[in-house]
């Protein structure tokens, strides 16, 4: 049933639209400059906003004098939540919890929180006047790191805390007021001390991750105007065009379809530009004002808006001699920010996969949200499973190494088979986790020996694998319109980010009625014209999607072919569709163009498929946190690396880097392969350097001058990708999502090569050169003194 | 960004009338990149810029004197620089090095005055430069004067120019025949990241024995500075494993490094030990037709 493609090897028949390495449809479009991008609208009569923004981490606001700055030349107006309230009196929004001002109200929670907006026909004018705002503070006390914010009795970001009931998943949250906690989430599957107690060996170690930044290299972006009717049309780069529409109409109090939400190709997301970014402020410019305002972020405003959850992981580990895991408690606190934006999310969906990919007989789990006076954090590639990946990975290579077990085994002989339960009680199915294992093996030449070098470069390798359960239950819905010339559009909520959707819908369509890919047109989302999807996060789109746009594809080649079976006098299931048309038995062919102008006399009509797609959820047991069906589908994805690490500096460098994720079924194998290294790369570069570093709250590094991402000559030598296909019972032709699999496994992998290369081990990202030469030199009793 | 003047003169002496005045909201503009960072981030807001690019043609020459010196326009970008076979032929360190440093959108703009201007001790010419003992003049409508770069570095962020001032030109003595440098670059980050440590070494041996050495640490420390005590302590020894090793050493004695986000000033400390080492090494190790190129 499930097989690894080879590189340059087709999978599919190459008649099917599905498999098919087909190019992107729109490289031309962007490789020539013309893709849309909301970054590059311009509206006549448009007034640009600039955000004033916090520069303390806590504080109550005491004032804030707009005159000065109302007073420069080409200011058109200066904008504070006074003047918000009037539009909309309860201006507080989010998708976990209504926690969240449009502009800052009576208090500020962190560096960079907007306070004010200047607006003016010139940008330059506005950002001039942005420094002329006088905002008075009167500071409190701030606190910075997750666990200590756990812990404060003093520092307390919100008085308040307001749950939002937006999401099915999230209607249970119970914040605990007066304290920091947002969120928790616990899971107790069997009697966990029993469990501990069985076991010849117990491990605790924390980990830590830092606060990293998306950085889409097309900051998040809106323009936002009204209608000739007074309705809402909001423009913008967001990855959740139908969340932004329900939230806008929800703070207006008006209905949805007074709330126009549409979207163009995105210069990147990965969660970045989900739920509510700058909409609901530019709305309310726009409804203030009465005239188009845009609202464009900087590269330095960024690292203000959204960000990955720093996280510390403290995880606890019971084995027998023989190498069985029979216990885990994990504890981990996740560094929300000060708002909690997804982060609730998070800690639910990260949370119940402590376990990892492990059949443990006994598991604890404890998951916290935190408010801190940073940044919001929200859902960065991997929804937190980074982060958990990076501990409990970690740790399985120290268990394996105290045993004396060679690391792959260890791993294999505790691996989570298909129909077996997962801690959360739902049984694993259709789950490619020892195919992706043993793939990786074989990829890693793992029983091979491997020469560690001598000298100042030593070499080592590692290996890692995570699982990630798709975030449930989320709807899709798609149509599917054939023109009256038998041309086809698909209407799909889904935002092509670059991750290639476009091409995917269309080859999903295209094969079910018969069409080239290149020949289906993907019309963007626009809520006036496309239909509700829940957002383009968490790896969902090809499963929930690609199964929407099938069903709607199924329903349009139902319809047309009981045409023809009417026109023609042959019983349907006779008809095949093929080659855009209709072939009937007699050997005729009738192209849906021809259908359609037999039924109208004449160019005319459509035929409209609709799919809506929602899978079976099943929410966790408040008491125990476990659900029979916790998720649709598991994502399972390996990393190997090979590392050179520097005795005398600590840089490592990855001469080697192998990736496998399981893709149930690659719909377009070129698009999963560039998802799957495009992946690693990314978290790559949050585990070696990248890093947000803050001073009482400021972001130190706020600019691509300091914060540095991978470039070309960061990659590793070899780059090496596997497609593993385990196929899945309700996925679209069996397929699962691959957006975040490539994140999953690549820092614990990269942390233990370097424990095998030098025997240092590492607790903490990034494992910057640093970092690695201090616990070398510690480990050699040669540490160093600061100047 | 704020709005300001942008004034293009023709010639050098309109520049130089132009820039005559105390006014620090005056600035001249070479390639822009780090002057746009700054007024971009709102730390410099300037009223009036003076463009030098209509002076390019008369300053962006590169060649070889009579005397075998370097002459290098300071209006040459560092892409220039980097193609020049001028430039290669008297010593490949600096198109090598040029190579690494930031991206070719940025070389292609970027020029050497602004290089050497801005002050910034993560620059990767400055430390070749100052071991190859290059004098910069500047001019002003008073006049010019020429001055070694080890003056004109005087710390972080600063340097000798005073206001009015342009530089006109950098000139680099002929290297004398069998000397042999390289430049070894440590990035803490990303591979294009800015350097957290960078050293140039020029070493000539005789009978193998080490009869000069310049030593040049920048990037760690507040300024681009020479290492006399390594470079005396190097004079006269055969380059052996140990003594190369106790030159690492020595140069770690010799430097107050900077703590920032790439780095504790201790581990600066340790990174120069090794790159001033292996600087040498690499140096010792190359035969006599080839030079030690640039490591990372």
């Amino acid at each position: 049933m499930s097989k690894v493609m080879e590189p340059g090897v087709q999978s599919a028949a190459p008649s099917g639209q599905v498999g098919r390495p087909v190019k992107r449809l729109e490289s031309a479009a962007k490789v020539t400059g013309r893709a849309e991008y909301i970054h590059n609208l311009e509206l006549p009569g448009m007034l640009r906003a600039k955000v004033v923004r916090s520069t303390v981490a806590h504080a109550r606001i005491r004032g804030i004098d707009t005159s000065a700055a109302k007073a420069l030349p080409g200011v058109y107006d200066v904008i504070t939540a006074e003047d918000i309230l009037k539009v909309i009196p309860d201006p507080y929004y989010g998708p976990a919890f209504h926690d969240q001002p449009i502009l800052a109200i009576d208090k500020v929670r962190h560096v960079g929180e907007p306070v004010a907006v200047v607006l003016a026909t010139d940008v330059h004018v506005a950002d001039q006047a942005t420094d002329l705002v006088e905002v008075e503070y009167e500071e409190l006390e701030p606190v910075f790191h997750e666990v200590e914010a756990y812990k404060s009795q003093t520092a307390i970001v919100h008085d308040v805390i307001r749950p939002a009931g937006t999401f099915a998943d999230l209607k249970s949250l119970q914040p605990r007021n007066k304290t920091n906690v947002a969120m928790e989430y616990h899971l107790r599957n069997g009697d966990v001390d029993a469990a501990f107690a069985k076991a010849d060996y117990v491990f605790e170690h924390t980990f830590r991750s830092q606060q990293v930044n998306h950085l889409p290299l097309e900051p998040t972006v809106t323009v936002a105007q009204l209608t000739d009717t007074g309705n809402l049309l909001i423009h913008t780069s967001s990855q959740s065009p139908s969340f932004v529409r329900i939230e806008v109409a929800r703070l207006l109090g008006w209905p949805e379809n007074k709330v126009r939400v549409r979207t163009a190709y995105l210069g990147g997301g990965f969660g970045a530009k989900l739920y509510i970014k700058l909409e609901a402020l530019v709305a309310a410019l726009a409804l203030i004002t009465q005239r188009p305002v845009r609202l464009s972020l900087t590269m330095e405003e960024q690292f203000y808006t959204i960000t990955r959850h720093a996280a510390t992981v403290t995880i606890r580990t019971g084995v027998t001699k023989d190498g069985r895991i029979v216990a885990r408690d994990c504890k981990t606190w996740w560094n929300g920010g000060a708002y909690a934006d997804i982060g609730p999310r998070v800690t639910q969906k990260s949370g119940f996969t402590a376990a990892g990919p492990y059949d443990i007989e006994a598991v604890s789990l404890d998951s916290y949200a935190v408010y801190t006076n940073l940044p919001p954090a929200g859902a960065l590639r991997g929804f937190g499973i980074p982060q958990l990946v990076w501990a409990y990975e970690s740790q399985a290579d120290i268990i394996a190494r105290e045993l004396g077990m060679d690391p792959l085994e260890f791993r294999r002989k505790n691996i989570l088979r298909n129909g077996r339960p997962h801690a959360t009680g739902t049984i694993l199915e259709d789950a490619g986790t020892v195919e992706v294992l043993e793939e990786l093996a074989r990829k890693m030449n793992w029983d091979q020996p491997f020469d560690r070098g001598s000298g100042t470069i030593r070499r080592g390798r590692g290996i890692a694998i995570g699982v990630k359960a798709a975030v449930s239950p989320t709807t899709s819905v798609a149509f599917v319109n054939l023109y009256s010339d038998g041309s086809c559009g698909v209407y799909c909520g889904t935002v092509d980010m670059g991750q290639g959707s476009d091409t995917a819908m269309a080859q999903i369509a295209a094969d079910v009625l018969g069409l080239r890919a290149e020949d289906v047109r993907i019309i963007h989302p626009d809520t006036e014209v496309t239909p509700y999807d829940m957002a383009t996060l968490g790896s969902r789109s090809t499963f929930h999607m690609g199964n929407a746009v099938r069903l709607a594809a199924e329903d349009a080649k139902q319809k047309i072919v009981a045409m023809c079976a009417e026109q023609t006098g042959f019983d349907p299931a006779a008809l095949v569709v093929r080659d855009g048309g209709v072939a009937t038995p007699d050997g005729s062919f009738f192209t849906f163009g021809a259908i359609l102008a037999k039924r109208h006399g004449m160019q005319a009509g459509n035929v409209l498929g609709v799919g809506s797609y929602f899978p079976y959820y099943e929410k966790p047991n408040p008491e125990t946190g476990m659900s029979e069906h916790i998720t649709p589908y598991w994502m399972v994805g390996g990393t190997g690396v090979e590392v050179e690490v520097d005795m005398e500096t600590g840089k490592v460098h990855i001469t080697r880097l192998v990736t496998v994720g399981d893709c149930g079924k690659a719909i377009n194998p070129g698009i999963v392969r560039r998802q799957l290294s495009g992946a690693s790369f990314m978290q790559m570069g949050f585990t070696l350097f990248e890093e947000m570093v803050f001073d009482e709250g400021q972001v130190v590094n706020a600019s691509m001058a300091d914060y540095k991402i991978p470039g070309f000559w960061d990659l590793p030598d070899i780059n090496e990708v596997s497609i593993v296909e385990v196929p899945h019972r309700n996925g679209p032709f069996g397929a699962k999502g691959i957006g975040e699999t490539g994140s999953l496994g690549l820092s614990p992998a990269v942390a233990n090569a370097i424990y095998d290369a030098i025997g240092v081990r590492i607790y903490e990202t990034p494992l910057t050169p640093e970092k690695v030469l201090k616990a070398l030199r510690e480990k050699q009793g040669q540490g160093w003194e600061d100047a | 960004m704020n709005a300001f003047d942008l004034i293009q003169p023709d010639t050098l002496e309109e520049a130089l009338s132009l820039l005559n005045t105390d006014d620090p909201l005056v600035r001249p503009l070479a390639g822009g990149t780090a002057l746009m960072l700054m007024m971009k981030s709102k730390l410099y807001a300037p009223e009036r810029l003076v463009s030098l690019q209509r002076l390019k043609p008369s300053l962006d020459k590169v060649k070889v004197d009579e005397a075998g010196r370097l002459h290098l326009g300071p209006l040459a970008t560092l892409r220039e620089l980097e193609l020049s076979p001028v430039v290669a032929q008297f010593s490949p360190v600096i198109p090598k090095a040029l190579r690494t440093l930031s991206n070719v959108r940025v070389r292609n703009v970027a020029t050497l005055g602004g290089h050497l201007a801005h002050g910034d001790p993560h620059m990767d010419l400055p430390p070749i430069l100052l071991a190859l003992d290059a004098q910069v003049r500047v001019s002003s409508e008073a006049g010019h004067r020429d001055i070694p770069l080890s003056e004109f570095l005087t710390g972080y962020y600063s340097t000798a120019l005073a206001p009015g001032e342009l530089i006109t030109e950098v000139v680099v003595p002929p290297l004398p025949q069998g000397t042999r440098g390289t430049y070894v670059k440590f990035t803490a980050l990303s591979a294009d990241d800015w350097p957290m440590a960078g050293v140039a070494a020029f070493v000539r041996l005789e009978d193998g024995q080490i009869s000069d050495a310049r030593v040049a640490v920048s990037a760690a420390t507040e300024r681009p500075v020479r290492l006399h005590e390594v470079e005396s302590f190097l004079r006269g020894q055969r380059p052996t494993d140990e003594v190369l090793h106790h030159a690492g050493e020595l140069a770690g004695t010799q430097i107050h490094p900077l703590a920032d986000i790439r780095g504790s000033s201790g581990y600066k400390r340790e990174i120069v030990k090794v790159c001033v080492r292996r600087s040498l090494q690499q140096i010792a190790q190359t035969d006599h037709n080839g030079d030690g190129g640039v490591t990372q």
